[in-house]
């Protein structure tokens, strides 16, 4: 049945090239299989795709199509969007739209120079004929997608408190939802619901309150920024978003309790921005472990009763499987070297051991502070129902001492050492299915999988990948340099292209032509 | 005009009034340095406390330091900076050298980590640790090799050290040695160079780099560090304190 909607979807969007129009949000829905229209490609952030042109057969004759040089030092951390056979490309304060077919510069947009952090940016939302950019000095700047001129320009929270945005924002019905970052400051979390016609506030969702509100039940805790893309369920009408680490970051003395909604999903209501339910996969973090992960929404069969069901691996080093209708447990189990919890409680979550908190002499924790896994994307794919996440093995050192204070970071850490996996994970039972080894250091590529078996990923020496899905075997690389985003695929004119990002450059991979 | 009018004219000539007062160098490191570093330079994620950097220390008006911003140190996760101009660069380094200053002044305020809070282990314990269950001396001798470490070494850079050798800036006392078979059936021994799923390389007894298909050749991989990653996982938090304060004797 998907197959056939994707189809008939196909059909539509070849017909209507004619006329070029923009992206309705209802297209969001049912992605036609020449577009790459949101962040995650679909809404549920699956990152799976039921292209078939390129197969565990011919993926060995995999060639580049093209690449596009952004000539620039920033790498493109950022997923591409694909609207209308443009690709929109990001990173730090600029933007580029390229010809999906050949990487032509179509348009480049640079915003002024500022003062926010320039870490890194994930990339763009559409609606109708406007592209959405974040920027480091946390604003949301409104572009007209065919030529990039500007619309308008709103703040979405205040870069001199130290807030600043890297977020690629959701678009559900008319609600673009935007996130901010802010670890090395005391700030409320929050995410901002904007009208994309207007740029108008709709709503603020706190994950925690401002100071001073009443009956704050985050135990003194700020933090807990929403600065990933979430996953949405058109049939609960829910979004799903992952919260950041509180602040102070490594002081968890300053903020007793278990700093509800740091470190957590949360599951909002796009209308209102209404809290439905929450759960905290760190409770009381004291390692800067955001549960900003992708909530990956599955619809599945467990112990023989079907159930929707939401997956995350988190940079805790934990797997969670929860129902997503009310955000109740069904499985957790560490996905990489964790040793920081005592147990498991009956809710599903990891008991934090205060014997590995940070301390003044030292603690020797897995994982490291960059975590099991971190933003790139992991993939479901529903054939194997696998799980595929690239994690990391990983030790780092945890300090902190009264002298250290309780303001932002309020402590120090240290990489020890980190050895980077693929690991396939069965969400039934649990299980490693199988396990890639990508080598020392953290491996920073997401992950593809397509309808045909394949799964596309990059290792930690500066290879892409595909791999077979059912058993991890190689089955093509191309030494590009480090894959730095996740890969994304598309097929415009009968040509399926996977593209990946390594440093400044995007690499566009296809069969070879008239094949 | 009055003064007042005056000050706020002169305020906007530099660029509103968040950075009127600010030093130069500081907006650029915010911006481009800030979040793995700290916005005040004393340790952000994942990038080192710059206030208490061995490479800071040594540095005089930037002829260590612009080399490191301009070209990165891409291999321990830094990126290069190749595009700020030599006015930015040397405003970067200026502030780091105000920050560093700034920062052995107010003591309490560094994250730094100093060697007196380290020392918490027991002495007699880390030498047991160190000949038994460690398995340190499989390798190393107190009154070899570690003779004098602790003067070379001290708090958490012996702590680093110890933890994975590895890690410091590509020292590699003790490097790994890989033994390729070539299909000729000649073996040949030298320094691993590289070793990804799909090349292995290595510098040969004659200073040359050479590398091979992985899967056209046969080789063993031999690293002496491989027991310090193995042993991250079983080190309980006494054993490397007191492993440390047993190291820390050997001056």
């Amino acid at each position: 049945m998907r197959r056939l909607l994707l189809f008939s979807a196909v059909v539509v969007a070849t017909c209507g090239r004619a006329a070029a129009q923009g992206l309705e949000p209802a297209a969001l829905l049912n992605p036609s299989a020449d577009s790459w229209p949101t962040y995650h490609g679909d809404y549920t952030g699956q990152r799976h795709s039921p292209l078939m042109q390129i197969t565990p057969a011919n993926v060995a004759r995999l060639t580049l199509a093209w690449a596009f040089q952004t000539g620039q030092g920033a790498s493109i951390k950022a997923t591409p969007i694909l609207v209308n056979g443009i690709l929109y490309v990001s990173v730090p304060d600029q933007l580029w739209a390229i010809d999906a077919r050949s990487a032509r510069q179509i348009w480049h947009y640079r915003y002024p120079e500022n003062a926010g952090f320039h870490i890194g940016h994930r990339g763009v939302a559409v609606y109708k004929d406007t592209v959405y950019l974040t920027t480091p000095d946390a604003h949301l700047v409104a572009l007209d997608a065919r030529n990039g001129s500007m619309r308008w320009n709103v703040e979405i929270a205040d870069a001199k408190k130290g807030y600043w945005s890297t977020n690629a924002p959701l678009l559900v019905r008319n609600h673009l939802l935007v996130g901010v970052a802010g670890d090395f400051d005391n700030l409320p979390g929050i995410l901002t619901s904007i009208d994309p016609e207007t740029g108008k506030t709709q709503w603020v969702f706190h994950s925690t309150p401002p100071p001073g509100a009443p009956g704050s039940p985050s135990g003194g805790a700020t933090g807990g920024q929403m600065w990933m893309t979430g996953t949405y369920d058109p049939q609960l009408d829910l979004v799903y978003v992952g919260t950041g680490n509180p602040t102070p970051v490594l002081n968890g003395s300053a903020r007793p309790g278990d700093n509800p909604w740091t470190c957590s999903i949360v599951a909002i209501h796009p209308e209102t921005g209404r809290l439905e339910w929450g759960f905290q996969a760190t409770p009381h973090d004291t390692h800067d472990w955001d549960a900003a992960e992708v909530p990956v929404l599955v619809d599945g069969v467990v112990d023989g009763v079907p159930r929707k069901l939401l997956l995350q691996a988190s940079r805790n080093g934990y797997f969670f499987v929860l129902d997503r209708a009310n955000g109740t447990s069904v499985k957790t189990l560490p996905f990489a070297a964790a040793n920081w919890a005592a147990g498991i409680d009956k809710a599903g979550r990891p008991v934090p051991n205060p014997a590995k908190e940070p301390a003044r002499d030292g603690r020797l924790v897995a994982p490291n502070e960059a975590g099991g896994t971190n933003y790139r994307s992991p993939s479901f794919d529903p054939a194997t129902g696998l799980f595929i996440v690239s994690a990391q093995d990983s030790y780092g050192i945890y300090f902190y001492k009264p002298e250290h204070g309780d303001y932002g970071w309020a402590g120090a850490d240290h990489n020890v050492f980190g050895r980077a996996f693929l690991r396939a994970i069965d969400y039934r039972t649990g299980e490693f299915r199988w396990t890639h080894d990508l080598g020392d250091g953290g491996a920073p590529a997401g992950v593809l999988t397509t309808a045909s078996g394949l799964t596309f990923s990059g290792d930690a020496s500066g290879n892409a990948l595909a791999l077979r899905t059912s058993d991890g075997a190689t089955l093509w690389h191309s030494s590009i340099g480090v894959v730095g985003n996740s890969p994304i695929t598309y097929q415009l004119d009968g040509r399926q292209y996977v593209v990946v990002a390594s440093g400044g450059v995007l690499f566009g991979f296809a069969l070879p032509e008239g094949q | 005009m009055s003064a007042p009018w005056l000050l706020v004219l002169y305020i906007y000539a530099q660029g509103g009034p968040a950075q009127g007062a600010a030093p130069p160098g500081q907006a650029v490191f915010a911006s481009r340095c800030g979040f793995c570093h700290g916005r005040d330079a004393a340790g952000g994620e994942g990038g080192p406390d710059l206030t208490v950097s061995a490479l800071v220390a040594a540095d005089v008006n930037g002829d260590r330091l612009t080399a490191v911003i301009r070209d990165g140190r891409v291999d321990k996760g830094m990126p290069a900076f190749g595009s700020l101009g030599a006015s930015d660069l040397s405003a970067v380094v200026a502030f780091i050298h105000d920050q560093k200053k700034k920062a052995e002044t107010q003591p309490g305020r560094r994250r730094s980590v100093d060697l007196a809070d380290l020392l918490t282990g027991n002495v007699e314990a880390g030498r047991a640790y160190f000949d038994g269950a460690g398995g340190c001396a499989r390798c190393h001798k107190p009154d070899g090799d570690l003779a004098g470490v602790a003067s070379r070494l001290r708090g958490l850079a012996l702590m680093q050290r110890l933890l994975n050798p590895g890690a410091n800036r590509g020292q590699k006392p003790n490097p790994a040695t890989v033994t390729v078979t070539v299909p000729t059936g000649e073996r040949i021994t030298g320094q691993l160079a590289h070793r990804d799923e799909f090349t292995i390389a290595m510098i040969d007894p004659s200073g040359w780099y050479r590398s091979w298909p992985a899967t056209a050749v046969r080789f063993t991989v031999d690293d002496p560090l491989d027991a310090h990653r193995a042993q991250l996982a079983k080190y309980t938090d006494a054993d490397l304190h007191d492993v440390l304060s047993y190291l820390q004797t050997l001056k």
